[in-house]
């Protein structure tokens, strides 16, 4: 059987490489790279479909083992597999890759390692999506700390040293963190390897308050990715200073390692320790939402606003996780790729208004769809996709998990329905002044989307309405997981 | 009773040749720089291969000068031999060794005209010897006067070119602390023959455990007295905190070559000392306790009235503390020598923990941690050596834009620090990695030294990502550009690819550093098992 999870991580890292030292022609590089990305997803597709190929109510379709740190005591090994989930995040990489290079076609600072780090970024998700080992997982889980840490503080807003450190101290305590809780899992529970099979198949033996303990330990760790509130400091700071390209990685791609993260190695190793600790989840995930939504209220800076509304909408996630029913997990699935692909959408139209304006600030430009008309669609798409229009992305995961919360906490699910009203109020207040109100700090040079830009957007909006009549096209890939629990 | 054949110190006759060869070359006035290198490493290089061979490593194994029964043979039939083979430590011989290598080599490129050269060679020579000479011992007295060869030739090392005065100072106070280090080991050892008559290693650690059970008596007292001196005396060696002070000066005043050697090498001597006076005891109280009661998540600290616990508490605390210390100290340096000295202080914390849990997962992984240890602080210390040549200033200020003017420079400091910093795919993350989780899987309070451990080297991210910082985002200063008229290289424009520049040999043994780091790093598999066999070795032998 083809080594396809193999034969991509080379393709990236060679495409890596390859970019750094492209110079001024990185951009050809990469976006041939993003292709053939692209094209290895959707051999992936295809050969989790192929009948007989692994998906049985244990496996993981597609996995390979190879041996890489053998010891009496140490079992490391290189293992890689994707299952449903999996498989859908990986397709958001992708896209996600491929659209942030398109949009930042024009950049001239330094293009080589610009789209290098990109690349690698986007090389270090599709490692965490893909690792099977706890060491293996880890590794890619830092290297994607690497070139965020550079993109943020190299290419960044004026308070990007700041910016960039913070989210280094941050996402670094979490992950080492988590690296302990995953080892004392292990080597508590005398797990043959540190392999996720090993690990699921031991951790049960554990005492139930030591699963709790670690599990919350672990919840702490990716929660910081999400970010969950109080742990969320971080993320308006790297989205505000970062410049758009690594907004669109750091909220479409960085923030879903973390619930990625909780799924496969909280979730599915100590599922005990979950079903104990989900009222702190609960609590965690009703705060996040609630303060995501009421924060946004107050924002004049658009893409402050689209950060805390990632708040709220992570916040979504955690909770439709934190339910442990088959039905929350397919939401959260759902919920991430969709908060993927408008957030990233939303952050290319602030990062847009930002250089077509020369300001973010919604009380001092106004009225722009005059002078912008295919941004100002790019906006609206962006803003009715976030606020759950029916029949656009966001709507049939929101949907979903809202329906898994009433299932499973009843009147509980008011919280993050009201929250819905609150986001619906303060998108439709940014369109109200941003694309329909008398023209206002309109610089007189002002000009439509550039084409890379407008492809970029186009691509997602596209994508938004598609996916968003036809759900199904991501609910049969991920019920076909063989995660337990799935239907 | 096992036999000790003279052959178990080929190595070292090769170390010893060729030291004496150079004095003799030195004597009748010959002064060729090269010769003197070549010869020092090339006897290096033998008793590299030799100690390899007697490791048994495939394509050598023929050549094994140790008969295999005699490698990791029990302690307890060793009778009174001071000398005993174990796999435990020829790996740390192949430590040293490697460390000499690197500087011997790097050496090569000083000015050929310096005065000198036979006694900085040959003490090299003399200082690996005393090194090579403590891992073979199996008694107290043997192995701190090994270590007091190597203090000696140490001493001597840091002033030998006796013009700068800073490394006289270094020479001088090195050699203060030295004296005192050595006075109080060797006060130790005199109280625990007091004790029990005897100064085999294997005996007075069974002795102490057996009679150690409280009440005390008076000969237990005086032996508890003895490791209490030498805890301090070989913690002087170790740099480990509180016995540390010393150690930032005579790094930052000697030769960039001999801080390298002393970071990569002596200090490795002393925790050899460690691992070997205080193993004994703290294996045969773990024997001999009971099974401590089920304790979730290592929130409970159990102790035991034997004399092994105790110890490796201290040993944990004095880890913790060493680790914390250096690196909060290590963040506020602005000489980037004095940096590394910090930063060498904390990984000797990181390599403490491996004899406080003192199980063979976390001997090979403090083995790793100080396998690691040489390519990555010798490796800096020799760029550090290397970029003070080109004639930039000692302060980490003065290294801005070094990253862009010598890109193999730059790029070879930034992979030794990111290997400090425990950054994955380098050998620096895959000693912790292994290290941390040996601590874990002993389980017990052992799992906050892992958790000290990863918190610390978390922190130490910050001052390695400043001097990147430095390298590769600032622009350098005009004046701190221009190069002396007399510098080693001669020419005046920067070369863009700067091998010439510093020298075959040092370009070599950087090169050499960092190919290590990444090959290491990425597959580690063969220097573990070799780590764990002697780990697991050194367990059934002693």
């Amino acid at each position: 059987m083809l080594p396809i999870l193999s034969l991509t991580l080379a393709t990236l890292l060679i495409g890596t490489v390859a970019t750094f030292f492209a110079g001024p022609r990185a951009k050809y590089v990469a976006a041939a790279v993003s292709g053939v990305f692209l094209a290895e997803i959707a051999a992936m597709f295809l050969m989790f479909s192929w009948p007989g190929i692994g998906v049985g109510p244990t496996h993981f379709a597609e996995s390979e083992t190879y041996a890489w740190i053998h010891v009496a005591w140490l079992h490391v090994n290189y293992t890689v597999g994707i299952d449903g989930i999996s498989l859908i995040l990986i397709l958001l990489t992708g896209i996600l890759q491929a659209v942030t290079v398109a949009y930042s076609w024009n950049e001239t600072r330094q293009p080589g390692a610009w789209f290098g780090l990109v690349l690698l970024t986007c090389l270090g998700c599709f490692g965490v999506f893909v690792a099977l080992d706890v060491l293996l997982f880890f590794v890619f889980w830092e290297v994607v700390l690497v070139p965020m840490f550079f993109l943020i503080g190299y290419w960044g807003g004026p308070r990007r040293r700041y910016a960039a450190l913070k989210f280094f101290i941050y996402t670094h305590v979490a992950s080492v963190t988590m690296l302990v809780a995953l080892l004392v899992t292990a080597f508590y529970s005398h797990s043959p390897s540190l392999d996720f099979a090993g690990l699921q198949g031991s951790a049960a033996t554990l005492a139930v308050p030591t699963q709790v303990i670690l599990f919350l330990s672990l919840f702490f760790g990716f929660g910081v990715k999400f970010p969950i509130v109080p742990f969320h400091t971080w993320l308006p700071d790297a989205h505000v200073e970062a410049p758009t390209g690594g907004s669109v990685l750091l909220a479409g791609l960085l923030l879903k390692l973390g619930a990625y993260g909780l799924i496969r190695w909280g979730l599915e190793i100590l599922p005990n320790g979950i079903a104990h600790a989900a009222p702190v989840l609960y609590a965690v995930a009703f705060a996040s939402i609630v303060w995501g939504a009421g924060v946004s209220l107050a924002q004049r800076d658009l893409k402050r606003l689209v950060a805390y509304s990632s708040i709220n909408h992570m916040g979504i996630v955690l909770l439709a996780i934190a339910l442990d029913t088959s039905l929350g997990l397919l939401a959260a699935v759902l919920l991430m790729f969709a908060h993927g692909i408008v957030s990233a959408l939303l952050f290319m139209v602030s990062g847009s208004v930002h250089h077509t304006f020369g300001s973010r600030d919604l009380a001092s430009v106004n009225g722009i769809t005059p002078t912008a008309p295919t941004l100002s669609t790019m906006t609206m798409a962006g803003a009715l996709a976030s606020l759950g229009l029916p029949a656009l992305i966001s709507f049939p995961a929101e949907f979903t998990a809202l329906l898994a919360t009433w299932d499973k906490l009843g009147y509980w699910v008011l919280i993050p329905l009201f929250t819905l009203v609150v986001t619906a109020a303060f998108y439709i207040w940014m369109m109200q002044r941003l694309l329909f109100g008398p023209p206002k700090g309109i610089p007189a040079d002002a000009h439509d989307l550039p084409y890379a830009e407008a492809v970029a957007m186009g691509v997602l909006v596209i994508l938004t309405v598609v996916y968003g009549i036809l759900p199904n096209l991501l609910v049969h890939w991920i019920t076909l997981s063989p995660v337990a629990g799935l239907p | 009773m096992t036999a000790i054949p003279w052959t178990v110190f080929v190595p070292e006759l090769f170390l010893l040749g060729a030291a004496l060869l150079i004095f003799l070359l030195d004597s009748v006035g010959f002064r060729w720089l090269e010769v003197f290198g070549g010869l020092a490493t090339g006897g290096i290089v033998l008793a590299l291969l030799a100690v390899l061979a007697d490791l048994r490593f495939a394509p050598l194994a023929a050549f094994a000068t140790v008969p295999a029964n005699v490698v990791d043979a029990p302690w307890s039939q060793l009778g009174g031999s001071l000398v005993a083979v174990t796999s435990f430590g020829l790996v740390f011989q192949a430590i040293f060794l490697t460390s000499a290598l690197l500087v011997s080599l790097s050496s090569l490129s000083r000015p050929t005209k310096e005065k000198g050269a036979a006694i900085f060679f040959g003490l090299l020579l003399f200082a690996t010897l005393g090194m090579t000479l403590a891992a073979l011992s199996a008694d107290l007295i043997f192995l701190l006067l090994s270590i007091e060869i190597t203090g000696i030739s140490t001493y001597l090392l840091v002033g030998y070119t006796r013009r700068d005065p800073r490394g006289l100072e270094a020479a001088m106070k090195f050699y203060i602390i030295g004296a005192l280090s050595a006075a109080l080991s060797f006060f130790g050892a005199s109280l625990l023959y007091a004790a029990y008559g005897t100064t085999s290693l294997y005996a007075l650690g069974t002795t102490v455990v057996y009679l150690g059970h409280p009440p005390l008596d008076g000969a237990t007292s005086i032996a508890l007295l003895g490791y209490a001196f030498l805890i301090v005396g070989i913690g002087f060696k170790v740099t480990a905190v509180p016995f540390q002070a010393w150690a930032v000066d005579v790094y930052d005043g000697a030769p960039s070559d001999v801080s390298a050697f002393l970071a990569g090498g002596s200090k490795k001597v002393g925790l050899f000392g460690y691992f070997l006076v205080f193993l004994v005891p703290i294996l045969f109280a773990g024997r001999l306790a009971t099974a401590p009661p089920a304790c979730p998540v290592g929130l409970c600290v159990t102790l035991h009235p034997d004399f092994g616990v105790p110890l490796q508490v201290i040993f944990g605390v004095m880890a913790i503390v060493t680790m914390t210390v250096g690196n909060v100290l290590a963040l506020q340096q602005s000489e980037m020598k004095r940096m590394l000295a910090y930063s060498s202080i904390s990984q000797a914390g990181y390599m403490l923990i491996g004899l406080a849990v003192a199980t063979s997962p976390a001997i090979a992984g403090a083995l790793l941690q100080i396998f690691a240890h040489v390519f990555m602080k010798a490796g800096a210390f020799l760029v550090v050596g290397a970029v003070a040549g080109l004639g930039i200033g000692s302060k980490i200020e003065d290294w801005k834009g070094v990253g862009l003017r010598y890109p193999y420079l730059g790029l070879s400091f930034a992979v030794m620090l990111l290997s400090l910093a425990g950054v994955p795919l380098t050998v620096g993350f895959v000693s912790k990695f292994v290290l941390f989780s040996a601590a874990v899987q002993a389980q017990g309070w052992f799992v906050w030294l892992a958790v000290a451990g990863l918190l610390n080297s978390a922190l130490s991210v910050f001052y390695y990502a400043r001097v990147l910082r430095v390298m590769y985002m600032e622009r350098p200063e005009p004046r701190s550009a221009a190069l002396p008229s007399g510098a080693v290289l001669g020419g005046s424009e920067p070369p863009l690819l700067a091998l010439g520049g510093i020298g075959y040999g040092r370009a070599i043994a950087i090169g050499i550093a960092v190919v290590a780091i990444f090959a290491f790093g990425v597959y580690p598999q063969v220097v573990l098992s070799t780590f764990q066999n002697a780990a697991n070795h050194l367990l059934q032998a002693l």
